[in-house]
């Protein structure tokens, strides 16, 4: 992978804070700042005609908001780990706050610039569209997802294994 | 001030239909689908003497299409000034339902259009989404069916 002074456009800083989580085996991480809030998995209120990648509503501290799960929204198929965790990500689309169901959080993780790559035109299956950078953690990749893109884009996608 | 909302149930999922706006809740007797698309929807029923157009919840909301059970009933309302009925699962009971307790729904809900809904509550820990007659008469299976002078 080449490496380049910036990362995706929009995207220059010194050192970059974000929620890394695993979907699928995979490490993604998306920006820290939108993070509000961590939750254990509730099930959700199942709407009618709902978005395929979307599982229902659920309730915190007296607001609705929507789930979002970023397995089927990766196009990962197969049943749910036991116990996903929730994401409450704020301006990453139309609703003030989406929650965003994934396998598993990790960690905080600090992105020093140079250790931020811009992607290739495709990751894993996704687009580069998508992605804000790309990094190292533990050895493995680690992609920076652009929530608010993927969240308001229908375009499909197939997570590659 | 509170107010009445009928619960219902289509599928797995509890709604509400404003109290006010329902004339009579009626057993789906005569319930006759409509046979050129696109009332996919849309059945009719003779209720006194007129054909009035009722709108499956559970196909509109694509939930579990298992025929007509037992405890459906047909409720009549009315929406921008069309009458019609809603053939629901079950009718379950009336609750009250302070305003400022009813939240939003978010936009990424539903694909329906969000005139469809006046929006959320929660009741005993169960949300429950509220949906608006109004709306509802909007739809273009009510309206292609009184346009065709059904």
């Amino acid at each position: 992978m080449a490496r380049t002074d910036t990362v995706s456009p929009g995207v220059t800083l010194d050192e970059a804070s974000v929620l890394m989580f695993l979907v699928a085996g995979k490490q993604f991480a998306v920006d820290l700042s939108r993070v509000q809030h961590i939750l254990d998995y509730q099930a959700p209120t199942r709407t009618p005609r709902r978005p395929p990648y979307v599982e229902g509503i659920i309730q915190h501290k007296g607001r609705y908001l929507p789930l979002v799960s970023l397995r089927k929204r990766l196009g990962v198929e197969g049943p749910d780990p036991e116990n996903p965790a929730i994401l409450l990500l704020a301006g990453v689309g139309q609703d003030p706050v989406v929650g965003l169901m994934v396998d598993q959080v990790v960690r905080v993780l600090s992105l020093p610039a140079e250790k931020l790559l811009a992607p290739p035109p495709r990751v894993f299956g996704i687009r580069a569209e998508f992605i804000r950078g790309v990094a190292n953690a533990g050895g493995r990749p680690v992609v920076w997802l652009d929530g608010a893109k993927l969240l308001t884009s229908a375009e499909p996608i197939t997570l590659l294994a | 001030m509170q107010e009445k909302f009928l619960l219902f149930r289509v599928g797995g999922e509890i709604y509400g239909l404003r109290l006010r706006g329902l004339r009579e809740v009626l057993l789906p007797d005569g319930v006759r689908l409509v046979s050129s698309p696109p009332h996919q929807v849309c059945v009719t029923l003779e209720h006194r003497g007129r054909k009035i157009p009722v709108i499956r919840m559970s196909a509109l909301f694509e939930a579990s299409p298992a025929g007509i059970p037992l405890t459906a009933r047909v409720l009549l309302t009315q929406g921008q000034a069309r009458p019609f009925g809603l053939l629901v699962d079950e009718v379950l009971e009336v609750a009250e339902v302070d305003p400022a307790r009813v939240g939003p729904l978010p936009a990424l809900a539903t694909l329906l259009p969000p005139s469809c809904f006046r929006g959320l509550f929660t009741r005993q820990d169960h949300i429950i989404l509220l949906v608006n007659e109004d709306g509802l008469g909007g739809l273009d299976e009510v309206v292609q069916f009184y346009a065709a002078g059904s």
